[in-house]
């Protein structure tokens, strides 16, 4: 059993280890003020800097550094927890009242990008809009995000530096959702809308020029309220649109910093081969491979099926033939060390599809036998996934194994404008689907993924019990206890099979070594905002 | 002439608004619209908000009224808003003209200097090893898509030398020389192939005139080769050679695509495939139809230029 997984897993520590190890002489050094980094953008900013409109990185990560949150994870460490939360906005803050209220207590003279004082009224502002509150004062377009917030009953601002969250229910996620990338601190004079075209946050970063579809430059904010921060001058992001520009301008120098999720571990190689001193730190990306079953319709009604299916796939097969070994297997929470609410190894290869491949491609032979489905009566179905190539791969090789069993599947491709849509009305018989976390954290995860009613519960499962043990995760104030009910939730929906998870991707984050104070976490989404991040050029 | 230029910019205008509807009922034909893309970027879909962003975006109205509205946009000079920037579409086109204009004209410029000298050497030296070196060139050029050879270029760039051109738009007013390389390799990797094109048609073209009475004629009156070939010959040669550079320009206007992608260039032909993807419709229906007009443009100028090459060449009665 333990043969499956370790390796690569060890294979990755070890690097972690190595270069956290290389690292440590130059955070010694004294950093030094001054410079522009060019930094890598694979696409155009898609919603403008208006995160709150957005869940992508390709709007979270250029948009950080001019946004503030009210409370962030540590900068310093890869791996983040309730543990690693630092201030923001907030200097300090108080669960009140058995975690009922959540008392922030914000810093002074903190400065809009327009020179307008920053105040409790702001994050008000941006948490009744995000909530959609009755008293809301201004609506998003799109707010997808709305569901981290069911749980605030009120926002108060008792004077212009405190702010009390009001819950209906202890939640302690709450803190790790507001310190997430996908939370910044909206101006309550500014028009959420506004935020599409121009940013003005509290950030370290000032926006100076927006190129379309070109370029985007920060200079630094001599305002900032952290004295002696940002230390860079400013902050040059480029859009490539192509791969193989993309890798070359980063081996040639142009770019110092690549963007989050882009270098697998192929161009990782490559470019450390032609380039040996380049800085490459293989970390969790928060986005997991995972195999979406329409639950309504049938063969996939058939709870047989589905669990055949997930007995079918050889996770560790496609892990080195997908993804050159770039992921680690883990259930809906990611394994330690990319965070925190993982699986048990030794539980997690006791799930469906963990074991020796011809065992648990008989055990689904079996399952499909005792659903009807023969080798005179395959089942045929239909495999959609979206027309990009990372997803096209991973498809291909899980119609390959379900083959095996004796699911004749075709793949249909779908365009990206189609796919969400197409999701979530259920159009589809079973699909290939990526899925990010803005935050690792069980109620993010759990209640959007999972929970009955939700728009992204794109496989319609729902369990009475598994949403019972939800809400009763959400509000367990003990750590360990909590952690226990979380693991038993993710074992659970393995084996209903109710959206298998295939594999936590890695991405091998590549920046020169001039650049420092730059440590790329675990989760792609929150360590963008080069606050601390100088360049000893 | 003047009546034929009239005449033919009538038909030009004929042919645009023809253009427009086809343009406006493909980008409609296409599955999902700019509300989907945007939901996409959320993570779901949710039938009332998406309405409310149609309505918002006026692209819940009926289509024939869209249709006409882009017409009066255009006659009025105001093409709209981009609805993935929310800014006026032609602050966001304005910058990307010049840029595919310069790659287009540079690689033209290229590919005829290159071509039509080539062609002219291939012909004269008809069979000898320097025109099956210069054939097979041709063929090369023929054979290797421009985007590839980009992409050769680049990697071999940074393999050998650790150096690329820059990767963002240098105006030639702020520095001439970094402008000039960043443009004069994807004009090469561009115009390479159109100089393929020319040069086989030169080739072909002047063949056939040399073997004309009046070549022959001009031989036995003793003038040199240059005259006959340069004077004679090729003039008579130029009229196809005009008309495959017309094609291949307007050809070029919309096939820079991969191009300037690869070359990371901001023109139009590189956003226009992002604004397909995002189904910005006002950006795609006006960049589109600037194509269409680069095309008849240059159509237009063909047709001129055949008059002067060729005073037999008359329009209009």
């Amino acid at each position: 059993m333990m043969r499956f997984g370790a390796l690569p897993l060890l294979g990755v520590l070890t690097l972690v280890l190595s270069i956290s190890t290389l690292a440590t002489p130059a955070q010694s050094q004294t950093p030094k003020s001054g410079g522009t980094l060019n930094i890598m953008l694979r696409e155009d900013l898609s919603q403008g800097f208006a995160i709150h409109e957005s869940s992508t990185i390709s709007t979270v990560f250029p948009a950080a550094p001019c946004f503030n949150n009210l409370v962030q994870f540590d900068p310093a460490k890869a791996t983040e927890s309730t543990d690693t939360i630092v201030g923001d906005l907030a200097e300090k803050w108080s669960w009140q009242d058995n975690y009922r209220n959540l008392v922030f207590f914000l810093r002074k003279n903190v400065k809009w990008h327009d020179g307008k004082p920053f105040s409790s009224k702001d994050v008000k502002f941006t948490f009744d809009m995000l909530r959609e509150g009755p008293d809301v004062p201004a609506k998003l377009r799109i707010n997808p995000r709305k569901d981290w917030y069911a749980n605030v009953e009120a926002v108060e601002a008792p004077d212009a530096n405190t702010v009390v969250f009001r819950l209906k229910r202890p939640q302690p996620s709450l803190l790790s959702m507001l310190a997430s990338g996908y939370t910044p601190i909206y101006a309550a004079h500014i028009p959420p809308a506004s935020y599409r075209t121009t940013c003005v946050g509290t950030g370290p970063f000032k926006v100076k020029e927006w190129r379309k579809g070109e370029y985007l430059d920060y200079v630094k904010n001599p305002d900032y309220f952290v004295k002696g921060r940002p230390y860079l001058d400013g902050l040059h992001y480029v859009v490539i649109v192509e791969r193989g520009t993309r890798t070359a301008a980063l081996q040639a120098g142009q770019l110092d910093v690549a963007f989050p999720g882009e270098t697998t571990k192929a161009a990782a190689e490559q470019l450390k081969k032609a380039v040996p001193q380049l800085v490459v730190t293989p970390v969790g990306t928060a986005v997991t491979d995972n195999i979406i079953m329409n639950s309504k319709k049938p063969p996939f009604d058939n709870p047989k099926v589905r669990l055949a299916v997930s007995y079918a796939i050889d996770r560790k097969g496609l892990i080195q033939a997908v993804h050159q070994g770039a992921g680690v297997p883990g259930a809906a929470m990611a394994p330690r060390p990319y965070g925190v609410w993982g699986m048990p190894e030794k539980e997690l290869l006791a799930l469906p599809g963990y074991g020796k491949p011809a065992d648990m491609k008989a055990r689904a032979r079996k399952l499909l036998a005792e659903a009807g489905v023969t080798p005179q009566r395959p089942l045929r179905v239909e495999m959609v996934t979206r027309a990009i190539a990372v997803y096209v791969d991973m498809a291909s090789f899980v119609i390959n194994e379900l083959k095996q069993v004796g699911i004749d599947a075709t793949l249909k491709q779908i365009e990206t404008a189609q796919w969400h849509a197409m999701a979530t009305r259920g159009d589809y018989q079973i699909g290939a689907n990526l899925t990010g976390l803005g935050v690792d954290d069980p109620d993010a995860n759990l209640y959007e993924n999972f929970a009955c009613g939700s728009p992204r519960n794109y496989s319609f499962y729902c369990d009475e019990h598994v949403t019972k043990m939800i809400d009763q995760q959400s509000q367990e104030l003990d750590p360990k206890r909590r952690l226990g009910i979380v693991v038993t939730i993710q074992k659970k929906l393995e084996e209903d099979a109710a959206r298998p998870v295939l594999d936590h991707r890695i991405d091998y984050f590549t920046f020169w070594p001039h650049v420092k104070g730059l440590v790329p976490h675990h989760n792609i989404y929150n360590f963008a905002r080069m606050q601390d991040v100088w360049s000893d050029k | 002439m003047k009546t034929y230029i009239i005449q033919r910019l009538a038909i030009a205008l004929l042919t645009l608004l023809g253009m427009s509807m086809v343009i406006f009922v493909l980008l409609r034909l296409a599955p999902g619209d700019i509300v989907d893309i945007l939901f996409a970027t959320a993570g779901y879909i949710s039938p009332s908000e998406k309405q409310a962003i149609m309505k918002e975006l006026g692209i819940d109205r009926p289509y024939v009224i869209q249709y006409l509205d882009w017409l009066h946009q255009i006659v009025t000079g105001d093409l709209g808003k981009s609805y993935r920037y929310d800014l006026p579409a032609w602050e966001v086109i304005r910058p990307l003209v010049p840029v595919t204009l310069e790659l287009a004209a540079l690689s033209m410029i290229f590919a005829v200097l290159l071509g039509v000298p080539a062609g002219v050497v291939s012909a004269v030296r008809q069979d000898t090893t320097l025109d099956y070196a210069l054939r097979v060139f041709s063929l090369a050029g023929l054979a290797m898509p421009s985007f590839w050879l980009g992409m050769v270029i680049i990697l071999g760039l940074v393999t050998w030398f650790a150096w690329i051109p820059p990767l963002t738009y240098v105006a030639p007013t702020k520095n001439l020389k970094l402008h000039a390389i960043q443009f004069l390799l994807p004009a090469l990797a561009v115009g390479y192939r159109s100089s393929a094109l020319i040069m086989r048609i030169t080739r072909s073209s002047l063949l056939e005139v040399m073997r004309e009475d009046y070549i022959r004629t001009a031989w036995a009156k003793g003038q040199t080769g240059r005259i006959v070939i340069w004077r004679h010959a090729l003039k008579n040669a130029l009229l196809p050679v005009v008309t495959v550079i017309g094609i291949e320009f307007a050809f070029l206007i919309g096939g820079l695509v991969v191009t300037e992608t690869v070359f990371n260039l901001p023109g139009v032909a590189r956003f226009l495939v992002q604004a397909i993807l995002w189904r910005d419709y006002p950006v795609v229906q006006n960049l589109v139809m600037f194509t269409a007009i680069v095309v008849i443009l240059s159509n237009l100028i063909v047709d001129t230029l055949y008059g002067v090459l060729d005073p037999r060449v008359r329009y209009g009665g």
